[in-house]
């Protein structure tokens, strides 16, 4: 028999009342006055026969009638057996989804999550279904359907805890987006499934997470929710709100540092739901402060950009600390700024480079020097021999006639992969394209322009051009050739003609030479041939092809935790030092990359060259307000129960609804008050029978 | 715990019953049934004769007041003779009556107060027929009323209302009253204090020592109640202090042998203090009558006259 509500049963107690009432009636019935009472001490009443229970049978039915209603009042019923869990059908299927991304890291929260998931895991039924997964960057299957099934079930949720229990959060951001999806899908795929599982079912996913305003959830924006899945959500509280994050603020600037310029800009974000405005930012040296740190204002949800000059003397400018907030986890800051790249294009020409009507002079002033990279140019006289550095540089530019040995040499690199441009400043220099090109000679004649040529038919499809395709940079009418050489496309099989002159002779042309890229101009930069040295056009489409020929890579100046940073490719075993002490070593040959998981400096050595980069934490785990569960809701996701409501609570209200139900229909206190009523009637005849009989003898006295 | 004048009062059966007496409900009335069988029974007795007039004669001495030389004995024996009165000076009682709540007490239909109050007034009423002043000071734990001691007609009258009024105090506090009556009452005079003196013995002391030390003769009439000294309650019960409303569960059978020693050792405290103060001591329990008391105070008034005319001698 169970009560559906047994609080009542506590009622019953008040059986102990006549008894009690009748002991106090007895020790307090008489009071004598008394002129004085210094002469008298207190002596505990004696029992006499009078405290003694007189009407044993009237004393029982009384407490019957007490302990029948305080029964009916509890609701009795009688459980089935069918009727003891939840409905009986297919079980659900659950994805039990566990944040595990650094915003966990803060305190209190990760034992909060492995409880939940505790309960949520304890709470299933046997025919349930249940997947554990871990999310931060990526999703992490900890349990995985078939794992749960093919585990004894009164061993499922001690498994899936055992589970959790091995990882914890990590350093990674938080793609929440991306999780949900993936649950969705994990949930979707036991539908599909033809094995033993069942198909049908509820399909539940539960998000234990802090739910940070720093989630990304753009992966759900073009994702469909399926319908019939439900998401129950577990929100985690944060003991302490205050947590403000730092984040480095990347370069912008092209130009060289300036003395007494700022070292670094960092931003430091305060989170919207902090009670702590005041934050202190310096340099450090992993621990502590390094010199004096500065004092930071940043009111709640806002941000400031504090810039770092250069730290005392001595000190290494790597790390930035934060201090002030709650939270630790995101209060350091790695920070190696990146070398600039060396470049190297190598350049064959008769001219002195202090010829200021020569290619040379133009092409040296072409490529400033940056933070980012900075181009050499390593100018050979046309006979002079190549040195070994001279192989490495991707782009060869070529204005004059080479020997053919050196032609030869130039050939090999352009088959090789090289890029070479071939410019032909005069008719000679076709000789040398015949070379490269491995033709016996080629037709370049000079030209009989009017009064200048322009370039028309430019084939802005092509990359070299692709900068210029807007409307706006497209105009190239200004730049004036006063002599060119004409080319016949059809000498070169495969050639791609980018740009022609508005004679319709070709300009520029590509022409792939084994694993190279040949391209010929068929007139000079310097103002003796045209006015492209002088236009603006000629810098952005000198760095186009330079990028082209693989020069310049587009530089990632920051890292975060999860991102796989390339390393400095050598032949050699790489050996890697993460930011905790721990290293490893990859085998020569191998892909020279590592994934990170760790914030901090890493250090890779091999063979002689060492590589550092800092990775940081991704600057959105800082954002610790807790997300509106209204932001899922926006999405499209059917977020049922976001009342701080448990799982365990939920189950527990839904039996209590169907044992509701049941004594609904049994009404068993009904007859528990007939009961009760019987009781009282015969109570009231004995009593007053008793007291007819104790008044009898009085009256006959 | 029966006195002697008890036996003599049961013995002689011409006395009042205090419980008939209290059925007269004036308090004057009362007084004087007892005061006129008083009379009528003090013709007969022994003492009868008790008077304060004196009178003596002296041999003139020069520089006396030739208006007290007595003529008529110059007249006889040609000698002068001053004719010397005793100071004729009419007593000046002050009745001294507690009206604690204590004092309602009463177990056998009487309350202490009544008793007291009745004894006062019979004690009034019988000095005043005397001729002698008497005042009234009824007190709890302080004043409640006060008329000073006067014979003029009326003020028995006046006397007999204050009397009359109910007890309405609280504890019993002799300490303020009797300093009280010191300070007002300068002129010496007899203080007859009605009380039933349960208070602890130390302050007792204190506060009957105010009395005497002022020079004033003092008697104190305890009143009891047959219980207070018996204890022959039966059934156990929660006892309530009047006085304090202190309430204690006691069953009198187990404490009533206690309670005698203790309330024997009091009383017999009492009486070694009034003696040692010189203070005549009467105790009274509200079922003996009334005449037993003026008796026995006129008694001891009679045996200081005695002790006066002595010393005199």
């Amino acid at each position: 028999m169970s009560f559906l509500t047994p609080f009542f049963l506590l009622g019953a107690l008040a059986v102990a009342l006549p008894v009690v009432f009748h002991l106090i009636r007895q020790t307090s019935k008489e009071q004598t006055a008394f002129s004085s009472l210094m002469f008298l001490l207190p002596v505990p009443p004696r029992v006499t026969r009078r405290s003694r229970l007189e009407h044993i049978l009237l004393l029982v039915l009384r407490s019957l009638v007490v302990c029948l209603l305080a029964f009916a009042f509890a609701r009795p019923f009688l459980p089935k057996a069918d009727s003891t869990g939840l409905p009986a059908g297919p079980g659900r299927r659950v994805v039990v989804l566990v944040d595990t991304s650094a915003s966990m890291r803060r305190e209190g929260l990760w034992a909060d999550a492995r409880a939940r998931a505790g309960a949520i895991l304890r709470a299933t039924a046997p025919e349930d279904i249940v997947a554990v997964f871990a999310f931060d960057r990526e999703v992490r299957r900890l349990v995985t359907f078939e794992q749960w099934t093919s585990t004894a079930a009164g061993q499922r949720a001690a498994f899936a805890a055992d589970a959790l229990g091995k990882t914890s959060p990590g350093w990674n951001g938080t793609q929440l987006g991306r999780a949900l999806v993936s649950a969705a899908s994990a949930l979707e795929d036991v539908r599909t499934d033809s094995g033993p599982l069942p198909a049908r079912g509820p399909r539940q996913v539960v998000l234990i997470s802090d739910l940070q305003e720093g989630s990304r959830l753009d992966a759900l924006q073009a994702y469909e929710w399926p319908k019939g899945t439900e998401i129950i959500v577990e929100p985690l509280k944060a003991k302490k709100p205050t947590n403000a994050g730092l984040q480095l603020i990347a370069d912008a600037d092209e130009n060289e540092r300036k003395p007494g310029e700022a070292l670094a800009r960092v931003r430091v974000s305060n989170s919207s739901d902090a009670r702590r405005e005041q934050f202190q930012v310096g340099w450090s040296d992993g621990r502590e402060f390094v010199g004096r740190p500065q004092d930071v204002y940043v009111p709640p949800g806002q941000t400031r950009v504090v810039a770092l000059n250069a730290p005392p003397m001595g000190a290494v400018a790597e790390r930035v600390l934060l201090r002030g907030d709650d939270e630790s986890f995101d209060n350091s800051l790695a920070l190696i700024p990146p070398e600039a790249a060396r470049v190297s294009v190598l350049y064959f020409g008769g001219e002195p480079a202090t010829d200021t009507a020569g290619p040379l002079y133009f092409l040296q002033r072409a490529f400033p020097s940056t933070r980012r990279q900075v181009v050499q140019i390593l100018a050979r006289a046309p006979a002079a021999q190549l040195l070994p550095t001279d192989t490495g540089a991707p782009l060869i530019i070529v204005t004059d006639t080479l020997s053919d040995e050196r032609t030869a040499s130039v050939r090999r690199l352009l088959t090789g992969g090289k890029t070479v441009l071939l410019s032909l400043r005069n008719q000679n220099v076709a000789r040398t394209l015949a070379g490269l090109l491995g033709k016996e000679s080629v037709s370049a004649d000079e030209a009989k322009v009017p009064s200048y040529a322009m370039l028309a038919e430019i084939d802005f499809q092509h990359p070299l051009f692709a900068p210029f395709a807007d409307p706006r940079f497209s105009d190239f009418t200004k730049i004036h050739f006063w002599k060119y050489r004409r080319l016949d496309a059809t000498q070169f099989p495969g050639a791609r003609v980018i740009a022609k002159f508005d004679t319709a002779d070709p300009a520029l042309l590509q022409v792939p030479v084994g694993k190279g890229t040949l391209y010929v101009l068929a007139s000079g930069w310097q103002p003796a041939d045209s006015q492209l040295a002088l236009s603006s056009k000629f810098l952005p489409l000198l760095f186009s092809l330079l990028e082209q020929a693989g020069g310049l890579r587009s530089q990632v100046t920051q890292h975060t935790v999860g991102d796989t940073v390339p390393l400095a490719a050598t032949n050699a075993a790489v050996r890697v030092t993460r930011p905790d002490g721990t290293s490893l070593t990859l085998g020569a040959g191998t892909a020279a990359v590592i994934q990170t998981d760790q914030p901090g400096i890493y250090t890779a050595v091999s063979g002689t060259v060492t590589q550092r980069f800092a990775v940081n934490l991704d600057p959105l785990e800082s954002k610790t307000a807790p997300l509106p569960v209204e932001e899922l809701e926006h999405l499209g996701l059917p977020v049922t129960r976001a009342d701080g409501k448990t799982l365990v609570q939920a189950t527990e209200a839904k039996r209590q609804l169907a044992n509701a139900e049941l004594e609904g229909r049994q009404k068993l206190w009904r007859w528990l008050i007939a009961g009760a009523l019987v009781f009282v009637t015969m109570e009231t005849l004995l009593a007053g029978w008793l007291a007819k009989r104790s008044e009898q003898p009085v009256q006959t006295a | 715990m029966i006195s002697p004048a008890d036996q003599a009062g049961h013995a002689s059966g011409n006395l009042i019953d205090p419980q008939a007496l209290m059925a007269i409900r004036s308090l004057e009335m009362r007084a004087r049934v007892v005061v006129e069988g008083f009379w009528t029974g003090i013709h007969r007795s022994p003492y009868h004769g008790f008077s304060v007039e004196f009178t003596e004669y002296r041999q003139y001495t020069p520089g006396d007041d030739p208006r007290y030389l007595d003529w008529k004995l110059f007249a006889r024996s040609d000698r002068y003779f001053i004719k010397k009165f005793e100071d004729e000076t009419n007593l000046r009682c002050h009745v001294l009556a507690d009206n604690s709540r204590s004092m309602t007490f009463g177990s056998r239909g009487i309350s202490k107060a009544a008793y007291a109050n009745t004894l006062a007034a019979t004690l009034a009423f019988f000095l005043h027929q005397q001729g002698d002043a008497i005042g009234l000071l009824t007190f709890d734990e302080q004043i409640r009323e006060y008329l000073p001691a006067r014979h003029r007609p009326g003020h028995l009258r006046h006397l007999m209302l204050a009397l009359e009024k109910p007890p309405g105090g609280a504890a019993t506090d002799l300490a303020a009253p009797l300093k009280r009556i010191v300070e007002i009452v300068r002129k010496r005079g007899l203080m007859v204090l009605l009380t039933d003196l349960l208070a602890p013995i130390a302050t007792l002391e204190k506060n009957l020592a105010t009395l005497t030390a002022s020079g004033h003769e003092v008697v104190v009439f305890q009143v009891l109640d047959p219980a207070e000294l018996s204890f022959d309650f039966t059934k156990a019960a929660l006892f309530r202090d009047l006085e304090s409303g202190r309430q204690l569960y006691i069953d009198p059978d187990a404490v009533r042998a206690d309670y005698r020693r203790q309330f024997g050792a009091h009383c017999q405290a009492v009486e070694a203090t009034c003696a040692k103060l010189g203070i005549v001591l009467r105790r009274l329990t509200t079922d003996q009558p009334l005449e037993l008391a003026l008796f026995d105070f006129l008694r001891e008034r009679m045996n200081k006259g005695k002790l006066v005319k002595r010393r005199a001698a």
